[in-house]
């Protein structure tokens, strides 16, 4: 009887293995641990060693990894689904309750598909939150961050077009109302700004493959879904992790306090951990899929709406906004601008400091405009998810929906000659006004000073309009929105880029203070709308041009 | 040109032509690039085209709705599930509003109470002409095209569209009722 041992060494040594994994005897030694990782096609994607810091979980937090991760269970889990899944108008929705009631398994997969795919859109972004917090996007990282914003982009549409193939009620109207976004494009789309297109030849009709959400859109998503977006997720992640590779892998730098730092084997102390993760988030995907049902509703009625009907959770910011905005600014302009905005990201920000580590201090004006930003994209997205009931009216969450809510007030619109004034000198003087001011202002100070005065300026216009009988009074909610609205104004739009980027060259200045302008901005409209119910502050009704 | 006239005896050098001179590598390299450029280009151009379908298999937008008659003076809401069509009655006409929302696509709901439309995707209410009295639709509800047929019943055109003001009260978009 031979040992457990010899049967493994005369495996090891069969030609048969040696054809197949090649190395020889295994010497624990760093020769043998560099080799197992530059011989291998899989493991050669990681360098040989690393720094202690990059191997750390509370650096990375394994996030890029397992987005990888979970685009491959999608993809495995994905592909048994398309086994029973028929795109068709008449089979889609019979063969997903087949799936939840007839097929073995069917359900598990499905919700597995189904929860896994909301957590990579979830992962994803939390990735792009720890690259940014690290400076891990500066030199030579630029082009590699932008492939990664191309990256979350193919996410979510692959997230979205997936919405669709259930064909239940909540797809539907998901698509419906993002693939009436896309006809409200400017030009190209039928009911855009400046249109020059009908609903037979516009963008929406590209996308749809005719006039509404019907046989020919659910079989282009279908194809979209499976085959297109990750044929191009694929080709974008090839570049992307080529790039890690060759740019030396996430960019701890040298530890300070020991420049003659040792470098750590990648084998064991690296691989041993990527798996160890993916195993923690495999086993909670699996528990999760066999607890809680992918949510299925009923069959898809292009007659009747949902009420309320919603958008899916990271979508439900933007669908937030399609409250205070036209469709082509909160549909089309605005995440045009977001993706954008953090595809410009490395080229605009040109401070050499905080790369490889988390530092608010050394970054002040990137990581608060950055938190800013993200903390308002999830709010928004809170707001949509708990906050809104029938008829998109607000609902505190432990309001029952069978109340009834008063409709929103009548609205009015700016007249067009005030709005182009508001809006050139909010932009202009947005511009300027930080570069005029030559001489630092303490912040701190500033800054509560600034807030103290805003408030007794807005108090006493509250007192002035009283006492003066005129025929505008302010309420309570409306001077606390102008006291809000001015507020971030200082804050974020003069004395932040006062202190911290009035000395940078004019076309990374205009670029910055544009993105965060127009990102204060959304806020300042969403102002205007709950507080004094303006509709439009310019408005050319005949052209569909209103902002 | 008497000197340029050679004997037939002594042999003939063609001056080279302009045309014959020898291609240059610049040259060849400007055309090859300039039409393969051509050619990704008309590709891309087909494959866009491509995606538009010439024939559409959508049901038809045309449907007969029964006499004025059939209807009530009010906002009827019969025809929504199967036209999305909502036929009005009003003392002087009758018209038919689409129900489609103008803001993105959803389908409004009437509440005969409160006398709106309320759209349950992002809010917008309309009164039952149509114009919007809140919310963020940028335009009124749209009308359809209507007509009386011989036989007395209403044909209803969902391919024809009015929404403003002005020009949906006419003929084309609203049938008068005279002594109803």
């Amino acid at each position: 009887m031979k040992s457990l041992e010899q049967i493994k060494k005369e495996v090891i040594d069969h030609p048969i293995w040696r054809s197949m994994f090649r190395g020889g005897k295994w010497h624990d030694t760093a020769r043998d641990r560099a080799q197992h990782i530059i011989g291998n096609v899989w493991l050669h994607l990681h360098p040989a060693k690393l720094r202690k810091r990059a191997v750390r979980f509370t650096y990375t937090w394994g996030l890029g990894g397992l987005s990888f991760g979970l685009f491959f269970v999608l993809t495995v889990s994905g592909i048994l689904l398309m086994f029973y899944y028929r795109p068709t108008v008449e089979l889609a929705y019979q063969d997903i309750k087949d799936l939840e009631f007839v097929v073995t398994t069917g359900a598990f997969w499905r919700n597995f598909h189904r929860w896994a795919a909301h957590l990579m859109v979830l992962v994803v972004i939390f990735h792009m939150i720890r690259v940014f917090l690290t400076g891990s996007y500066k030199t030579p990282r630029e082009f590699n961050w932008v492939v990664g914003v191309v990256l979350l982009v193919l996410t979510l549409l692959l997230s979205f077009s997936g919405y669709l193939l259930p064909w239940d009620q909540i797809a539907i109207w998901a698509i419906t109302v993002g693939s009436n976004m896309a006809s409200n494009s400017p030009v190209l789309g039928a009911e855009g700004p400046f249109s020059v297109m009908n609903i037979k030849n516009d963008a929406r009709f590209m996308l749809l493959g005719g006039t509404y959400v019907g046989e020919s859109a659910l079989l282009r998503f279908y194809v979209l879904h499976c085959v297109a977006f990750p044929f191009l997720a694929g080709a974008f992640m090839i570049v992307h992790f080529w790039r890690v590779r060759k740019d030396g892998f996430s960019a701890a730098p040298l530890d300070p306090a020991d420049r003659n730092e040792e470098k750590l084997d990648v084998w064991p102390n690296l691989v041993v951990r990527e798996y160890l993760y993916a195993v923690l988030i495999l086993a909670l995907l699996i528990a999760w899929s066999i607890l809680v049902k992918a949510p299925l509703e009923e069959i898809a009625d292009l007659n009747v709406t949902p009420n309320p009907a919603k958008a899916p959770w990271y979508f439900l910011g933007l669908q937030e906004l399609l409250v205070y905005f036209d469709p082509w600014i909160a549909g089309v302009l605005l995440p045009t601008l977001i993706v954008a905005g953090l595809a410009a990201v490395p080229y605009i920000d040109n401070n050499p400091r905080g790369v490889g580590y988390y530092s608010l201090r050394e970054r002040p004006f990137a990581s608060a405009f950055f938190i800013f930003g993200i903390v308002m994209w999830f709010v928004l997205i809170a707001i949509g998810t708990f906050m809104r009931g029938p008829n998109w009216a607000w609902y505190w969450p432990w309001e029952d929906w069978i109340h009834h809510k008063p409709p929103p007030p009548p609205t009015w619109s700016l007249p067009n000659l005030a709005g182009v004034l508001a809006l050139g000198c909010y932009f202009g003087l947005g511009l300027v006004l930080p570069k005029l001011v030559r001489k630092d202002i303490p912040f701190r100070k500033a800054c509560w000073t600034g807030t103290a005065a805003i408030a007794a300026a807005a108090v006493g216009l509250k007192f002035l309009l009283a006492a003066l009988g005129a025929g505008v009074q302010l309420g309570w909610g409306q001077l606390l929105w102008l006291v809000f609205s001015l507020d971030l104004y200082y804050l974020f739009g003069f004395l932040m880029p006062q202190k911290h980027i009035r000395d940078l060259s004019w076309a990374r200045y205009v670029l910055t203070m544009f993105f965060l302008l127009a990102t204060i901005g959304v806020m300042l409209k969403v102002g205007l709308r709950l507080g004094f119910n303006v509709k439009y502050i310019f408005s050319l009704q005949q052209f569909s041009f209103n902002i | 040109m008497a000197d340029d006239k050679l004997t037939p005896s002594q042999p003939q050098i063609p001056a080279p032509a302009a045309a014959a001179r020898p291609v240059t590598r610049r040259n060849f390299l400007w055309t090859a690039w300039g039409a393969f450029a051509a050619f990704l280009g008309a590709s891309a151009g087909a494959m866009g085209r491509y995606m538009f379908p010439n024939v559409l298999y959508e049901p038809s937008q045309i449907f007969k709705a029964g006499r004025p008659e059939d209807y009530p003076l009010g906002v009827s809401t019969k025809l929504l599930k199967e036209q999305r069509v909502w036929v009005v009655r009003t003392p002087g006409s009758i018209y038919a509003l689409w129900a489609r929302c103008t803001h993105l696509g959803c389908t409004p709901n009437w509440f005969d109470a409160e006398k709106r439309f309320k759209c349950p995707c992002h809010g917008s209410n309309f009164t039952i002409e149509g114009d919007v009295i809140a919310g963020p639709a940028p335009k009124p509800l749209n009308r359809c095209s209507v007509s009386l047929l011989a036989t007395g019943e209403i044909l209803v055109d969902k391919s024809v569209l009015e929404t403003r003001p002005g020009f949906r009260e006419k003929s084309q978009f609203s049938i008068p009722l005279a002594g109803a």
